[in-house]
């Protein structure tokens, strides 16, 4: 099981881990609560190294990777970072990934289903020469996100990086040593991707931990970007991605580019699509106390079954259960109410998402 | 924004197809426009109602945001005030908007 370079330090921080698809993951520290309550009103750090990381030269990494993600690769403006995703031959999802324009590399960032084994395999098929570097094993990636991680990152890498737009890459240094910095992030609040290697982490990890105290911040799990995600309403490959797998349900078509001629699972992702959608998924609140708003509970309209739960978690924002449900394209809409469980079970309404207007879009960096 | 759900008997079978068909008729009318409007490279059925707007998701800027509110504005005669950036995180969240200032116009509010 491929485990973090940061193990020993986040042990002595009192992290919780779990196994999850053939890598270790820090799952907790505290309570999500307050994990989730850090990012949602300071800063929180979490161990990223769970995602696979590679570099690509420019020249080759163009056609290698055009070749098999679903996204437009070529299109990618330099210093820019694209969202989309690697399938397999079926069009089914295997990674949820960053593409990024680094001046003369290809930073290619994989959140994947798959272990590594199998990631290998899917892009090892294909065609194209790779030259890929697995910087995976040298490099540690470590996620700030939340409404004061600008201050975070400003403190320790200068105020130069204030400017950086959503989905953009900027080099810079720690200690001499050259640091991948990536505004991005699944939480819906700032965020931000330090991919930096092995020699520096734990002294980055170390002042990245001392200045998010400093501000009221936690180190986080990846139960509280669950529930984050869940709750911003960003795609999570680990919970809707992982049960449901087909991109068009999800409403993954905006990380798709259909003009592609070919991409990694092109041929059934369009015959699915030329057949027209079926079902698709919607969020789901319930009341505070209700407890049965879980992954595989279903849903009724009248005495029918007519949906399934796929993801669920919890917003610690609006206090109450959320979830997404897999309904047929005819009852997906918001603001409807069905029952849980059975024809007379608990009241659940399916929701616009996301239900949450979080604090860092009401911040303009530039005015502060 | 949270809503308190209580265990009330389930809307008549009319009233539940209502209130899908009219929310149904909105998400029509503001995808087709959207998609004309910003030359967006996707069908309506491509465009998921909860899909993000601006930034991540579609990654429209701000010039597209202030298209979609012409578009909102022109569509549905209805008014988005200056800098409410909150009904422009996804489809879904204009349409509730949309619905919303709709009921309050015909007095139903």
């Amino acid at each position: 099981m491929r485990t973090s370079s940061l193990k020993d330090r986040l042990a002595a921080a009192g992290a919780v881990f779990r196994e999850r698809h053939g890598t270790e993951v820090v799952s907790r520290f505290a309570d999500p609560r307050a994990e989730c309550g850090a990012v949602r009103d300071a800063v929180g750090l979490t161990d990223f190294s769970f995602v696979r990381v590679y570099s690509l030269p420019e020249e080759k990494g163009i056609d290698f990777l055009d070749a098999r993600l679903a996204g437009n690769v070529p299109k990618i403006r330099f210093g820019r970072v694209l969202h989309t995703f690697l399938a397999d031959r079926e069009g089914y999802l295997a990674a949820d990934c960053y593409v990024a324009n680094n001046d003369r590399e290809f930073i290619f960032i994989c959140e994947s289903i798959l272990p590594d084994g199998g990631l290998d395999a899917l892009l090892a098929a294909g065609a194209g020469e790779s030259a890929v570097e697995d910087l995976t094993a040298n490099h540690v990636v470590l996620s700030l996100d939340g409404f004061k991680s600008w201050e975070v990152v400003k403190k320790v890498f200068g105020p130069d990086v204030l400017g950086l737009p959503y989905l953009s890459i900027e080099n810079h240094t720690f200690e001499g040593e050259p640091v991948r910095f990536l505004r991005a992030g699944k939480t819906s609040e700032f965020g931000y991707l330090l991919i930096a290697p092995v020699k520096v982490a734990p002294s980055l990890f170390d002042i990245l931990n001392s200045e998010i105290q400093q501000r009221g911040g936690r180190l986080c799990g990846v139960d509280a970007h669950d529930n984050l995600r869940l709750e911003g309403r960003f795609f999570n490959i680990h919970a809707e991605g992982l049960r449901v797998r087909d991109p068009l349900p999800l409403g993954l078509q905006w990380m798709i580019d259909f003009d592609k001629e070919n991409f990694s699972g092109c041929a059934a992702i369009k015959q699915r699509r030329a057949g027209g959608l079926k079902k698709k998924i919607v969020g789901i609140e319930a009341a505070p106390g209700c407890d049965a708003l879980k992954d595989g509970a279903r849903i009724f309209h009248e005495d029918r079954e007519v949906a399934e739960i796929v993801a669920s978690g919890r917003s610690f924002v609006l206090n109450q259960p959320l979830a997404l449900a897999l309904f047929p394209v005819e009852l997906a809409y918001s603001g409807l109410q069905f029952r849980l469980g059975a024809p007379g079970g608990p009241v659940v309404k399916s929701i616009s998402m996301p239900p949450i207007m979080p604090k860092s879009l009401t911040v303009k960096l530039d005015e502060m | 924004m949270q809503t308190m759900l209580k265990s009330v008997g389930a809307p008549a079978p009319e009233q539940f197809k209502q209130l899908i068909a009219r929310r149904a008729q909105v998400i029509k009318t503001f995808k087709e426009e959207l998609i004309h409007r910003l030359n967006l490279p996707y069908s309506p059925e491509d465009l998921h109602e909860d899909v993000s707007l601006l930034g991540s998701g579609l990654g429209l800027d701000s010039l597209d945001a202030l298209e979609i509110v012409l578009c909102i504005e022109s569509c549905f005669k209805i008014k988005i005030p200056d800098g409410d950036i909150a009904v422009l995180r996804s489809i879904n969240t204009v349409v509730d908007h949309v619905i919303e200032q709709q009921d309050r116009k015909g007095g139903r509010a």
